[in-house]
């Protein structure tokens, strides 16, 4: 059955007007649902694989959407992940069976969330469990589950479907008070102050919080409360596709909400500066808690190492800058890595890409020789410059190649010369954000 | 592999909209990593009235790489060489983003046809005649939209090398044009879903 709609773009199309996908949740890159959604820091979301194939190996990524430069590869947000679950089974399983089939293929998979992760990670902070497709449902999600069981065995007669829920009184599309619909709001809590999310961010981590919930420690890193994770990069955006669905979902709730947030940023900026994200994003203080914008070249800071398509699967930088951990025992043929920061701080989750990597497997550090560093980067400047990937004629072309060599020999040599590329990337955003709108 | 089930997302998309985009996309041949597009030239200026065609050829990486796109229709632009048809355009190179797709980087094209950068030029003849005599680069455009993209104009002979150069035999080409009453449009229409 599955695998039939997968094929046939028509019948797809059916079984999705069934579910009546919002537009909220709709991939810009596959054009298809949201599957293991992950929201960048800017606040656009995509599939976990859109995401990665997305990103480059070479040196920082940039959204699809808005082409905000990142370097972290964020985890998978599971909210939304089980959100989608529940509203639109159909599709979702439709869309895990295809992901699974190209896995298989490609003999990498994505992380599985099988619900118990989320559970035992959120258990604190829901009342009633909100993940449906493991765990028993609470009574006052009865009702929820018996509409989703119905939906899952109609979607071969769409009729069933719309008569059932006729009768239940329980349309999709129909903003009620939050608890007889589909979703109730405890899908959508914020990490933090447990109420309805209101302006939703997300952290690299993939918890999600109120725009308001998430405080900065003054000259510290943003650490998430739930995990303990540090959030690299900027001070996350709000997710407005996510923020327009809860606003459309939950009208009354979603209006108290703006109105106590507003009411307590009103009283907070009477009582004066504390350090509250309104204020962070305001003054345009975007990278605070990026230790440096010049990551994002092809060098460190101190002209570490980058090791081109490796990324770390704890924090998700990627490429790693600076010291690799590879482990020596996991055999996957991806692998497992980690950047230096989290081989000696995180607890050594499992991996991005369903590894079995547990704490007892031994990691080695992985030196590049100058040689081999300096090479790397020669090709890299040279496939930045859009020419083909040519190794040979890196070399002997004496303007791209060399030069590029030098500089690189150059920057390792002196760390202001990194400033360069990094003013030369800047100057290329601003053209590539004026491209889109432009069209 | 190419992702198909993307791009037939993006021709569905684009069916839908036709009217209002004035864009198409043709599958060229059964596979649907090769297509031809057609943009209308933009009013007030010299492209106007005349249908573009463009060669889309989709790589196996599509969307995490750009589309390969080329003008067919002969065009005088100082962005789009005037010999192979080849486009400058950033998006279709390095500023390319997997959240575009074939319609927004044909409605570029349309917006490159209104908008000429001369001083980051494909056809360096076309820039010069743009920045130093744009009278005569008026007139030159206009001729080469009278001749090459508005198609009430084309003589049959034209028409038949027009599809040829497609990739299409001449034979063909001529039997096609003939069962269409000669319109050009039909013919590779007709061309494409044989």
């Amino acid at each position: 059955m599955d695998s039939k709609t997968l094929i046939d773009g028509k019948s797809v199309d059916c079984d999705e007007s069934e579910e009546n996908i919002s537009e909220f949740f709709m991939c810009c890159v596959c054009l298809d649902i949201l599957y293991k959604p992950i929201v960048l820091a800017c606040g656009h979301v995509s599939c976990f694989w859109c995401v990665h194939k997305s990103m480059s190996g070479l040196h920082r990524s940039h959204c699809p959407v808005c082409r905000h430069p990142y370097h972290h590869f964020p985890t998978i947000c599971q909210m939304l992940h089980f959100l989608l679950l529940k509203m639109y089974p159909a599709a979702y399983k439709r869309r895990e069976v295809q992901i699974l089939e190209e896995e298989e293929q490609m003999g990498i998979f994505s992380p599985q969330l099988d619900g118990s992760s989320f559970e035992s990670k959120q258990s604190s902070v829901l009342s009633s469990p909100s993940n449906v497709s493991s765990v028993p449902c609470s009574a006052s999600e009865d009702k929820v589950c018996a509409r989703m069981q119905e939906s899952e065995s109609g979607f071969i007669s769409q009729d069933r479907v719309r008569t059932s829920s006729m009768e239940e009184n329980n349309l999709p599309k129909t903003n009620c008070d939050g608890t007889c619909n589909e979703v109730s709001i405890t899908d959508a809590l914020c990490s933090a102050c447990k109420q309805l999310l209101y302006h939703p961010a997300v952290l690299n981590c993939g918890h999600v919080y109120c725009e308001t919930c998430i405080i900065v420690p003054e000259d510290d890193i943003l650490i998430c409360q739930i995990c303990k994770s540090p959030h690299p990069g900027d001070f996350p955006k709000v997710c407005l596709e996510f923020g327009k669905f809860l606003e459309e979902k939950f009208p009354k709730e979603y209006a108290l909400r703006r109105d106590a947030v507003e009411h307590r940023r009103v009283q907070l900026e009477n009582k004066s500066s504390t350090a509250c994200s309104r204020n962070a994003s305001e003054n345009g203080v975007q990278s605070l808690f990026l230790p440096g914008d010049e990551f994002p070249t092809l060098q460190g800071k101190d002209g570490s190492m980058v090791h081109l398509a490796v990324g770390c699967d704890s924090c998700g930088m990627f490429p790693i800058v600076g010291d690799r951990y590879k482990c020596k025992d996991c055999v996957e043929a991806i692998g497992f890595d980690l950047c230096g920061d989290c081989y000696n701080t995180q607890s050594k989750l499992p991996g991005r890409f369903n590894q079995q990597h547990t704490p007892d497997h031994r990691l080695e550090l992985i030196k590049l020789s100058d040689f081999t560093h300096n090479l790397m980067l020669g090709i890299v400047r040279h496939l930045e410059d859009g020419s083909p990937f040519l190794p040979q004629y890196a070399f002997e072309d004496s303007e791209d190649g060399s030069a590029a060599l030098e500089s690189s020999v150059a920057q390792q040599s002196s760390d202001d010369s990194g400033v360069a590329p990094v003013s030369r990337d800047t100057g290329n955003d601003e053209d590539q954000s004026n491209e889109p709108s432009s069209i | 592999m190419l992702e198909l089930a993307r791009v037939q997302k993006e021709l569905q998309e684009l069916t839908r909209d036709v009217k209002v985009s004035g864009i198409t996309v043709k599958p060229n041949g059964d596979s649907l990593s090769h297509l031809i597009g057609t943009i209308s030239g933009p009013i007030d200026t010299p492209y106007e009235g005349g249908s573009f065609l463009i060669d889309i050829v989709l790589p196996d990486q599509y969307p995490y790489e750009p589309p390969k796109m080329r003008f067919i229709t002969k065009v005088w632009h100082p962005n789009i060489s005037s010999q192979s048809g080849a486009i400058c355009l950033d998006i279709l190179k390095d500023h390319w983003s997997p959240a575009l797709n074939m319609k927004t980087a044909l409605l570029s094209l349309q917006a490159l046809l209104s908008a000429p950068e001369p001083t980051d030029p494909q056809d360096a003849v076309v820039a010069q005649q743009y920045l130093q005599d744009y009278p005569t680069f008026l007139g030159t455009a206009r001729y080469w939209t009278e001749a090459f993209a508005i198609v009430s104009t084309l003589g049959i002979e034209e028409k038949v090398q027009k599809l040829v150069e497609m990739g299409f035999t001449e034979a063909l080409v001529r039997n096609t044009l003939e069962a269409v009453g000669g319109d050009e449009n039909l013919a590779l229409e007709k061309l494409c879903s044989s």
